[in-house]
């Protein structure tokens, strides 16, 4: 039981940014008080069904935000299979770190997830590992090959909320098409993962003037474009229920704030890397900025931002994507594309967006908390009375330093390596249990 | 003024002043190439290695020369073809090479990056031999010192470069030294293979050969990778030879004494015909030549210390 007292809670959910008291009993929200006037002890005693005071735990958060927890529909936890990289105890550690307490684990794992045994695999691991909530995202086809469609149905069972080919982009337009029409018997998204095979080539970096300066083989925006717009397409003709991953062109954001005037059922987000990064930041030895879809322009870091603000985009995410240093370490053609987003993220939003006047803190978490789990049929979203406590006290004025040491992410493979931030989660509960304390996570290894 | 770089790896960080010392320093060297005995005692002692992962026979024995006749000691390591999984890392490479206490490395990758990425590793200077679509600081320099033997220098000169721009470490590395030593460039190509990007050079690009030729000091012919045809970005050899091949006739057009410059291997009668490339205008041999002098500067300069050139 816990009554936190003196916070100011941000929940979209509620139409909540206010000073405010709230009380968890049994892993829930029991109540939540609005406004300046506090609790009275017997309120709280008489909600908590307790006689006594110290039978509650109790925290004061005088100049903290509290958040529902941050929901991100996009992470690579590299189990089974690559756990070189990140696993899903090490993944889950990551998450809560940087204060999120329910993650899509996407299903580019050795083997892919494209089976219910593996699904429940994933589920059964994140459960092991006892901090965020870890949902199975399915394969959309067999072995990501592209061709046969997976037993959506099964793997809905088995705990998939969603089906995509993330790592992949599906290129088969006629596969997507039968995709959309068979995933409507689960309801779940397809989160599709746009690249044009033949347009993106052997690029690795955004095609444009520092594409050329560097020697580097350019990725066109339209490799993504082209494919968001045949997606939307297909998602009207079909009636399905389409999710873009990682946005990153002004060209994708103009048609989905087309498709959405159409009444087209899609929804998208925005990795946070691409809102910060422009390949102008690109450096030939610094793989941490080696991305896909790659770091944009100017021009469309500001479409994105406009298309969040404005609703067209629903959501950040974090395409949190670890690997190996020793991967890392290669030139920047032979390293693999990732960045590792879990725990700089939040932190380097708020620093950027935040403090510097261009999101509100109730859109931003509108966009990680409200919106994915509305979109994904997810618990949480949101800490009205009754609701899972899985929920963030945030202090906008804790600085730190991003180091490979404080990372519990086992991979390093971000660009706020050695960079002070402004911003992070010092205490996190999931269903009201406490999984991170003063940065540091509670409870087992 | 001194050298104070510890690799060559670009001329983005060169100065016009410093093209001009090594410019200078290779006109001594080039002397030395036409001395009875070709050796010096100037690097005696000194290791070089010499990585090339792109075979170029012509490169690494340009190298490989200017280095013996400086009396350094030469290694050329054989490395795995292109092989990204199989074979060393370019990390332990330069961890091995670190561990050897080599002098100088000269690499070629088919990575864009490569050479600076080895640079960090190493205390040894690293000079780059090409990488990937990046810079190829070497040739441009040697083509510099073949346009200066010439011109004496490069203020109103007009310089055509024409060919496959977008895959051309040659073109970059020569349009960003050429602007700094006050020479006007045209790149020239199709559009396919002269991509808007191109830009970022900040010097004039054209797909149209015949408009720009009147008044050309130069016209370089790149190289064009006959594969890329494959790839849909030229139709046939016959189009591009008629639209963007050099021959005696189209080079008339110039109106002056052109030199004409290919960094070679020739597709002959593809980029430039025969009797082009081996007309009194055409300096391709002379650029061969000019490269061991260049390269013997080079090396010089990154660790010749102070010790006397022309001893
Ligand atoms: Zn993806």
């Amino acid at each position: 039981m816990l009554w936190l007292k003196n916070v100011h809670l941000v929940d979209p959910g509620q139409g909540i940014s206010d000073k405010a008291s709230l009380l968890i009993k049994d892993g829930k929200v029991a109540k939540v008080c609005r406004g300046e006037k506090q609790l009275t002890e017997e309120e709280v005693l008489a909600t908590l069904g307790v006689s006594e005071l110290k039978e509650v735990s109790q925290v004061d958060g005088e100049g903290k935000f509290l958040f529902p927890g941050l929901v991100d529909v996009h992470v690579h936890f590299r189990e089974p299979g690559q756990e070189d990289k990140e696993d899903i105890n090490s993944g889950s550690r990551a998450a809560v770190r940087g204060g999120f307490t329910s993650v899509l684990a996407m299903a580019n794992t050795q083997p892919v997830i494209d089976t219910r045994a593996l699904v429940e695999f994933v589920r059964l691991q994140g459960e092991r590992a006892g901090l965020a909530r870890v949902y199975p995202v399915g394969a959309v086809t067999k072995g990501f090959q592209g061709r046969e469609l997976t037993e959506m149905v099964d793997l809905q069972k088995g705990g998939a909320v969603a089906f995509s080919d993330d790592g992949l982009g599906i290129q088969s337009a006629e596969t997507m098409r039968l995709a959309l029409e068979y995933a409507k018997l689960t309801g779940c998204p397809l989160i599709s993962h746009c690249e044009d095979n033949s347009l993106a080539g052997q690029g690795v970096m955004r095609k444009g003037e520092a594409s050329a300066r560097l020697g580097l083989k350019g990725i066109p925006a339209s490799a993504e474009s082209v494919m968001v717009a045949r997606d939307a397409l297909l998602a009207g003709e079909t009636g399905g229920k389409v999710h873009i991953a990682h946005v990153s062109t002004k060209e994708s954001v103009w048609i989905i704030r087309t498709a959405k005037k159409l009444g087209i059922n899609i929804s998208a987000e925005v990795n946070p890397h691409h809102l910060l990064l422009t390949d102008e930041d690109v450096q030939l030895t610094d793989t941490s900025y080696k991305v896909n879809p790659p770091l944009p322009n100017r021009e469309d870091q500001e479409a994105l931002l406009e298309g969040l603000l404005d609703g067209t985009l629903d959501m950040l995410a974090t395409d949190h994507a670890p690997h190996t240093w020793e991967e890392k370490m290669r030139p920047f053609a032979e390293a693999p594309f990732g960045i590792n987003g879990l725990e700089a993220a939040l932190a380097a939003l708020w620093q950027e967006l935040v403090l510097k006047g261009k999101m509100k803190p109730e859109k931003l978490i509108e966009l990680w908390s409200l919106n994915p789990a509305k979109r994904f049929a997810l618990q949480g979203g949101s800490l009205k009375a009754g609701s899972p406590a899985d929920m963030v006290l945030f202090d906008p004025k804790w600085r730190e330093k991003i180091t490979a040491e404080s990372l519990e992410s086992k991979a390093q493979n971000t660009p706020f390596l050695e960079k002070e931030l402004q911003g992070f989660p010092i205490m996190v509960w999931v269903e009201g249990k406490l999984v991170m304390e003063n940065r540091k996570i509670v409870g087992k290894k | 003024m001194r050298w104070r770089h510890k690799d060559l790896l670009d001329l983005d960080n060169l100065s016009a002043q410093e093209i001009e010392l090594v410019l200078q320093s290779a006109l001594s060297m080039k002397e030395v190439l036409f001395r009875p005995i070709k050796k010096l005692p100037t690097l005696r002692g000194k290791s070089i290695a010499l990585m090339f992962y792109e075979n170029s026979t012509r490169t690494r024995t340009s190298f490989e020369t200017a280095a013996k006749i400086l009396g350094a000691d030469v290694t050329n390591f054989s490395v795995a073809q292109s092989s990204v999984n199989k074979g060393e890392s370019l990390l332990d490479t330069a961890k091995t090479l670190q561990a050897m206490n080599i002098d100088l490395v000269i690499i070629r990758h088919a990575c864009s990056g490569a050479s600076e990425f080895l640079a960090k590793q190493l205390k040894a200077g690293v000079i780059n031999g090409g990488d990937g679509q990046h810079a190829h600081p070497t040739q441009a320099l040697l083509d510099f010192f073949t346009m200066k033997e010439r011109w004496g220098e490069f203020k109103g000169k007009k310089v055509l470069i024409v060919g496959d721009i977008l895959h051309s470490r040659v073109a970059h590395s020569n349009a960003l030294g050429l602007k700094k030593l006050g020479a006007e460039v045209v790149l020239i190509g199709p559009p396919t293979l002269l991509p808007p990007e191109m830009s970022y050079l900040g010097v004039k690009t054209s797909y149209d050969l015949d408009s720009e030729l009147p008044g050309a000091d130069a016209v370089m012919a790149l190289r064009l990778q006959l594969e890329r045809q494959q790839s849909g970005l030229f139709p046939s050899l016959r189009e591009y030879n008629r639209l963007y091949g050099l021959t005696r006739e189209k080079i008339a057009k110039t109106g002056k004494d052109t030199i004409i410059l290919h960094p070679g291997p020739l597709n002959r009668g593809v980029e430039i015909s025969s009797d082009l490339a081996d007309s009194v205008q055409s300096v391709i041999e002379e650029q061969v030549t000019n490269g061991v002098a260049v390269r013997m500067a080079l090396i010089y300069l990154l660790i010749g210390g102070t010790s006397n050139v022309m001893a």
